[in-house]
């Protein structure tokens, strides 16, 4: 998939202008950059939540084929676990019994066999994020967007949903565009990074390759010789960026 | 241990205990006029003339027909409305004002109105009923309906649904989540109306006999009758809560 030139405008100065980037098939590919800085318009532009002003995106995969994870989990209240997972399929014409055993077979390999029956309420927060994914890899997508979906989690959980996340997205071969302002989050996850200068009119600065082989994990990518310099590499970039901004204003 | 917070309805009900037998105490002393307050077994015993000779039942009838029919189409057209101005601007605007104004004043006003274009039969109290209920369900679902997660409708939109599954998946329960929740109000205005209208005019109703019991300064008869409604109320609030809670188990 390849976005070319998005400029996104909510009615005044742009937020985002001719923003470009790729994600090739089977890659991770991240999004950082300062709050505000529209990473996640360019979410919305790509899965068509959001008109941009110009622009495109080239090489997408059919709709269905493409998945998004919000930060919230965005789950129906008033669906079991189960009719949650099973909706995106049933929407697209699976008969519901079919498509509640598929549920239950993706709920079983995000390791929450036998609540399926529950209310997202009675689930934890990393119960929900599971369901959550489990809905998108129902559908069996191409290419997954993540709008800083591990955000509200806290540190233990956090690195168990993550380490499950990457485990099958390798393993089914996913294209992920992840967003997120969390620098050590988008290395330790991705084959590409880039880099989101800040508001408005904010564009992509950098893109740094991530020289770490896979298949890994998430949590001991962070001892790997090359992540460190990369994070310094980042992080400088990074301050710099919101410093020349905050000297301009 | 019965200051347990968990015996408070145990000592709530001793309190209730102690101030009735205060006021027998009171009354038999000849403490109260019985004409503005007749002691708590003279109400009683007038509450169990009510079912002992039969003629409750007519007048029970009347009052929860006309509660129950203004209940159920004032739902029905309050959701109908609702849906309908939320989703179309021209209705919005037409709707909205007349509803703002119907809500800004007390209703019950339009009872002698109901009388006259109705007669004094149950179809005046089941327009009350209607009116009371009708309005606060619009709101409920077109403010409700307005102010929809939009997080629900992206996540649809996303897994490739369209307008009817909107409807289907988010509106619908949605809807009948506010309903539900605002339902005990909602069977408290019906029954207000159905009484206040048989105050107003009527031959049947718990409404009619308060009317009677006043003109004939029967306090004895006013007391049975205000604990009559009270427990027929309180009964429905019980069933409605019972409602809300299976269909809204998933909260």
């Amino acid at each position: 998939m390849r976005v070319r030139d998005l400029t996104i405008s909510y009615g005044g100065e742009p937020v985002l202008e001719k923003v470009s980037l790729d994600v090739d098939e089977g890659r991770f590919v991240s999004l950082v950059g300062p709050s505000g800085s529209g990473k996640s318009s360019i979410l919305r532009a790509v899965i068509g939540l959001q008109r941009p002003l110009s622009g495109m995106v080239e090489a997408a995969p059919a709709r269905l084929h493409v998945g998004i994870l919000f930060q919230d989990d965005a789950l129906l209240p008033w669906k079991t676990a189960r009719e949650n997972v099973a909706l995106g399929l049933t929407l697209n014409g699976m008969e519901a019994r079919r498509a509640h055993a598929a549920a239950d077979a993706w709920l079983e390999r995000l390791h929450l066999k036998g609540l399926g029956d529950r209310f997202p309420r009675h689930l934890s927060g990393g119960q929900r994020k599971r369901v959550a994914l489990a809905q998108v890899l129902a559908m069996k997508p191409r290419i997954v967007l993540m709008d800083e979906p591990f955000a509200s989690l806290d540190a233990i959980v956090r690195a168990r949903v993550v380490r499950d996340v990457v485990a099958l997205v390798e393993c089914e071969r996913i294209s992920v565009l992840l967003v997120t302002h969390d620098l050590e989050e988008a290395i330790s996850l991705s084959d590409d990074v880039y880099l989101l200068s800040q508001g408005p009119r904010a564009r992509i600065t950098q893109h740094y390759p991530v020289p770490i082989p896979r298949p890994r994990d998430p949590v001991n990518t962070r001892t790997h010789p090359a992540f460190a310099p990369l994070y310094e590499r980042q992080w400088a970039d990074l301050s710099r960026e919101v410093d020349n901004r905050a000297e301009a204003a | 241990m019965l200051l347990a917070p968990r015996y408070a309805w145990l000592r709530q009900l001793a309190a209730f205990a102690v101030v009735l037998a205060v006021w027998e105490a009171a009354g038999r002393a000849g403490g109260l006029n019985p004409m503005y307050a007749p002691n708590p077994s003279r109400v009683g015993a007038a509450l169990v003339d009510l079912f002992a000779d039969g003629r409750i039942w007519p007048h029970l009838q009347a009052t929860f027909s006309a509660a129950l029919g203004g209940l159920a189409l004032g739902i029905a057209a309050g959701i109908l409305l609702g849906v309908v101005a939320a989703l179309v601007r021209f209705i919005a605007e037409l709707l909205e004002p007349v509803m703002t104004l119907l809500n800004a004043i007390p209703r019950v006003i339009l009872a002698p109105l109901f009388v006259i274009w109705l007669g004094i039969g149950v179809a005046s109290k089941v327009a009350l009923s209607f009116i009371l209920v009708a309005v606060l369900i619009f709101f409920t679902v077109f403010t409700g309906i307005r102010q929809v997660d939009r997080r629900l409708v992206e996540r649809i939109v996303t897994l490739g649904g369209g307008r009817w599954s909107l409807v289907r998946h988010v509106y619908l329960p949605s809807v009948a989540t506010w309903v539900l929740g605002n339902l005990k109000i909602a069977v408290g205005f019906a029954f207000t109306g159905a009484c206040v209208g048989e105050f107003v005019a009527a031959t049947h109703g718990l409404g009619y006999l308060l009317s009677f019991a006043q003109s004939t300064y029967n306090a004895a008869l006013m007391f049975a009758l205000i604990l009559l409604i009270m427990v027929v109320v309180l009964l429905i609030f019980a069933v409605a809560g019972r409602l809300e809670r299976r269909l809204l188990r998933w909260n």
